[in-house]
């Protein structure tokens, strides 16, 4: 305990306190600078929004490309988007990808999630760790690595037909490719149950407990009914993404002509040899109705989500279930999940970069190579795009998650009257899948006046706004927790000793947020790594990106180069992310 | 130092009115305590005070500076206001050494390096810290880290002292010591000082003035001496202190006395009143526990004392003193003595000083009312 000090100052002190008086700051145009930093960061966030969604809209409505003179209102698109291009069809699919891909990723994640965390299986830490993966690889390469094993001439596939004499499965039809997608996206609606779980009252189980009931009885009456809010929010999510999804659609679907509202796009905008832009515009209005539909129906439930959990101050750690021998069931289910649906397509792909044939018919260590990097290394094209993949995530990271850092601080702490405008802004992007940015961007830059879209058409600084903006969510989302742990009392001493808005911001915010500011610009680094779609429209011949080149080669048929170029992008994550792990550390031992 | 005058202070939340047109002025060098319980507003008109929030209506002024105004649409930020600042969490910047805390409005003032040295030893220094200097926040104690925040919001000489619940986390026994050592340092200071709590202890020990609010509404400004021997109406006398309260009618009412037919027991008692009051008035009377009296029946009373008929039920000894629970018709009331083992049938005298009139309110909070009824 303190002991107050016996400190008696001088009777006079009080007549003799010299004046410091409070700083002035000026205003500019009538408004102060801190109200500048505000409406900077409304404008640049709505032009960034805006930019690709009003030539989409615009477009939908006009009877010819936006850059020919004289375009006229029509709604004929829409209606020659059913008749002719058969969008009726494409959407069939998409809803039954879309529903499929949920069911299944919820039947992996949910029992995982229960199990992994609320019971006693051996490997706990592992699995837990291994639900990770899918941040560091796109479902681009885990498609790649999906057909190189399981798919008609894969590894396992030419095998298991050794074997039986026929294949048991065919990896190109929806389920086939709903099942890829639910793999990728199953950590998702993992990690949601995960932390509804971690955050579960252990006392509610102790109560059923005393009650008499038994471990299955606890599952099934107290655990499982809690994780409703998780499992319907990730259900949405899971649509949501797979509306939007254009990897595996593209790599499963071209081949057998199964269109989904992505690869519609794709075909429609860049396959044809006269793309109707109209009929795009059309199909992109529409798509982003839906996705925008979904992603308010995510934010109300995740609004009602957080009503009833129930955090307590005390963090009570829940006792683990003990099954008995059916642990060994969850064990070899999540093992199967994890090495089958994961493991070996990676590895797979990692192989097959390696050599030169990789089936089961030849011992590939036979036919070990270093040709497909060769060929990679020797056309400048394919190393200008590890070249320009790197740029894109390393400039973008660092711009993204300025204005991530920016937007949210003014959101959360400023009394700017438009704060609420910016965090939907920062957040809309989510719904927005990558190629209608991709689109919608390759026409606004068509669109600007005196021509000035050409500085940026087709340059690395057009698919970093596209990427960039693509990344956006994810880093305000990242921060935003940070913002909201720093008590506000802090800005507000800052204020009251004499700091304005802006000044509060850069000597204590800024400060306190670097460690949220550097994992941010981790996670966007990783992100914009991944990313490949909006570079489908708005790279050129020398912005290509490790995705689109990936993508080339594979439809020119060069497999082996594909697998070498997903393997240097799975590196180049890999060290990234360890690095900077290893410097975060380092930061905060000292 | 100048005086403060606040004048219809006004704030509305979405709607809500959580603060309805407070005025007050707080003297130069004075000691003024915003009183009452959470959300009665208390911290809104702090945080108007400070800039931190903008009053919907009403004016602010510090002696000659306007700091808000609404019919000229003046608003002065909280950091062109130069006050000092004590938050309830101390809100200390955590990656700053203290000098650095302290430092940190020095700079902004473009005050010399070697200037700001002395300024910060002194500072710290008057709150006995002075040799922790180049510690972390973090590191300190809460009791510590209080201290230091005081130091910083005072480094810089502001024109007005502002204290949001600066002791309400700490502990009780170190609490009590810190109140009369800011109270010390604030008249040695004479810095005008605005002081909020929902502590009605701290706040009689230290204030010179104490304003009493509930609901956004002002319900009394007095010294503390008055607010307690004379609350102005029955929400101030049961927020502060312990107050027994007894419904009634005036039956007749002339110059400074009512006579009021009491609810409970039919009982009629000639009571003194300030305010006008009329025949037909629904009334509360009340009076403290520890200003009342316990005597046997038939005993000498003062004439002018009001004397009720009631039975105890229960004592408890306290330590100081014995607490008594009696049954007067069906409610309960609650009289402190120093004499123990009174048992039975007594008669309890109010003198007349001590028993107060106020219109009939409700004041008592349904779950006391509830456990204070007598239903055997």
């Amino acid at each position: 305990m303190t002991t107050i000090p016996d400190t008696r100052p001088p009777a006079q002190v009080a007549t003799q306190r010299p004046e410091y008086p409070a700083p002035k700051y000026r205003s500019i145009l009538g408004g102060d600078r801190s109200q500048m930093l505000f409406w900077a960061t409304i404008v640049v966030l709505a032009l960034l929004v805006l930019a690709p969604v009003v030539p989409t809209l615009y477009q939908s409505v006009m009877d010819r490309p936006l850059y020919e003179e004289g375009g006229l209102f029509t709604l004929e698109n829409y209606t020659r988007l059913f008749t002719e291009a058969g969008f009726g069809s494409v959407a069939v699919n998409t809803i039954l990808f879309a529903v499929m891909t949920t069911v299944m990723t919820l039947l992996i994640a949910v029992p995982m999630a229960i199990v992994v965390i609320r019971t006693n299986i051996p490997g706990r830490k592992f699995f837990g760790a291994a639900m990770q993966w899918p941040f560091f690889i796109s479902s681009l390469i885990l498609g790649f690595g999906w057909i190189t094993m399981y798919g008609p001439a894969g590894f396992v596939s030419v095998q298991v037909r050794r074997i039986l004499g026929f294949l048991p499965w065919d990896l190109y039809t929806l389920p086939g490719m709903a099942l890829t997608e639910a793999v990728a996206l199953a950590p998702i609606a993992y990690i949601f149950c995960a932390n509804a779980l971690r955050n579960s009252d252990a006392s509610l189980e102790g109560a059923a407990q005393t009650v008499g009931a038994g471990p299955f009885r606890i599952l099934w009456s107290v655990i499982i009914p809690m994780l409703r809010p998780p499992i319907v929010y990730s259900s949405v999510l899971v649509f949501s993404m797979s509306i939007e999804t254009l990897s595996i659609p593209l790599l499963y679907g071209q081949p057998v002509d199964i269109t989904v509202f992505a690869t519609f796009l794709y075909k429609n905008g860049l396959q044809s040899i006269d793309p109707d832009y109209g009929i795009l515009g059309a199909a992109s209005v529409i798509i982003l109705l839906v996705t925008v539909l979904l992603v308010a129906v995510q934010a109300k439930l995740l609004k009602d989500a957080k009503r009833f959990v129930s955090v307590r101050g005390k963090a009570t750690r829940p006792r683990l279930l003990d099954l008995g021998w059916i642990k060994w069931l969850a064990v070899a289910f999540i093992t199967i999940y994890v090495v089958i649906g994961a493991l070996v397509p990676i590895l797979g792909l990692v192989m097959r970069s390696f050599t030169k044939i990789f089936t089961p018919l030849q011992n590939p260590l036979a036919s070990l190579t270093m040709a497909n990097y060769q060929r990679i290394f020797e056309f400048p094209a394919y190393v200008g795009s590890i070249r320009n993949s790197l740029i894109v995530a390393g400039v973008g990271a660092i711009l993204v998650s300025v204005l991530a850092v920016v937007a949210v601080v003014v959101s959360k702490r400023s009394t700017f009257r438009y704060r609420k405008v910016i965090e939907y802004l920062a957040l809309a992007p989510q719904a927005m899948p990558g190629l209608i940015i991709g689109i919608g961007l390759f026409w606004a830059f068509a669109f600007m006046p005196f021509n000035t879209g050409s500085l940026l058409q087709g340059t690395v600084w057009a698919i970093i706004i596209g990427f960039g903006l693509r990344a956006l969510p994810s880093a305000f989302g990242s921060i935003s927790p940070a913002v909201m742990q720093i008590g506000e009392e802090l800005d507000n001493a800052a204020r009251v000793n004499g700091a304005d808005w802006l000044k509060m911001f850069l000597r204590i915010l800024v400060k306190l947020l670097t460690p949220a500011f550097v994992a941010a610009m981790v996670l966007t680094f990783v992100v914009m790594m991944k990313e490949y779609s909006p570079a489908i429209f708005l790279g050129s011949a020398d912005t290509a990106v490790i995705g689109t080149t990936m993508l080339e080669l594979w439809v020119q048929g060069n497999t082996g180069s594909v697998a070498a170029l997903a393997t240097i992008q799975i590196a180049i994550t890999a060290v990234f992310v360890g690095v900077a792990g290893l410097l975060m550390k380092g930061k905060k031992d000292a | 130092m100048p005086d403060v005058a606040v004048k219809n202070l006004r704030k509305d939340f979405g709607g809500v009115t959580v603060l309805h047109e407070v005025s007050f002025t707080i003297k130069d060098g004075e000691f003024f305590t915003l009183l009452g319980p959470s959300g009665c507003g208390k911290s809104t008109t702090l945080s108007c005070l400070a800039g931190l929030e903008q009053p919907t209506s009403g004016s602010i002024a510090v002696g000659e500076t306007v700091l808000v105004d609404d019919s000229s649409n003046k608003f002065v930020p909280p950091e062109e206001r130069n006050l000092g600042m004590v938050f309830q969490s101390y809100a200390l910047w955590p990656h700053m050494t203290l000098a650095e805390n302290l430092a940190m409005p020095l700079n902004i003032r473009k005050i010399s390096k070697t200037e700001q040295k002395t300024l910060i030893h002194d500072a710290l220094d008057k709150v006995g810290l002075a040799h922790l200097s180049h510690r972390y926040p973090h590191q300190l104690s809460g009791g510590q880290q209080q201290r230091v925040a005081l130091a910083r919001a005072l480094v810089y000489s502001p024109k007005v002292l502002l204290l949001d619940e600066p002791l309400s986390n700490l502990d009780a026994k170190l609490r009590e010591q810190a109140r009369v050592w800011l109270k010390r340092l604030q008249s040695e200071l004479g810095i005008t000082t605005v002081y909020v709590t929902h502590d009605q202890e701290e706040a009689l020990a230290m204030s010179d003035r104490i304003a009493v609010m509930s609901n956004g509404h002002m319900l009394q400004v007095a010294p503390p001496h008055e607010i307690y021997e004379r609350p102005a109406t029955a929400e101030v006398a049961a927020f502060i202190g312990r107050s027994n309260f007894i419904d009634g009618t005036v039956v007749s009412a002339r110059g400074g006395a009512a006579i009021v037919r009491l609810e409970e027991s039919g009982e009629t008692i000639n009571v003194a009143v300030s305010e006008q009051a009329a025949a037909g008035d629904l009334v509360t009377v009340a009076f403290r526990p520890e200003k009342v009296f316990l005597t046997n029946r038939g005993a000498e009373v003062p004439a002018d004392a009001i004397v009720l008929n009631a039975d105890i039920m229960t004592t408890s000894y306290v330590g100081s003193r014995y607490a008594y629970d009696l049954k007067y018709g069906s409610k309960t009331i609650l009289v402190d003595s120093t004499t123990g083992g009174l048992t039975g049938a007594v008669r309890l005298v109010v003198p007349a000083e001590a028993g107060r009139l106020y219109p009939r309110a409700n004041v008592v909070s349904k779950d006391v009312a509830e456990l204070m009824a007598v239903t055997h």
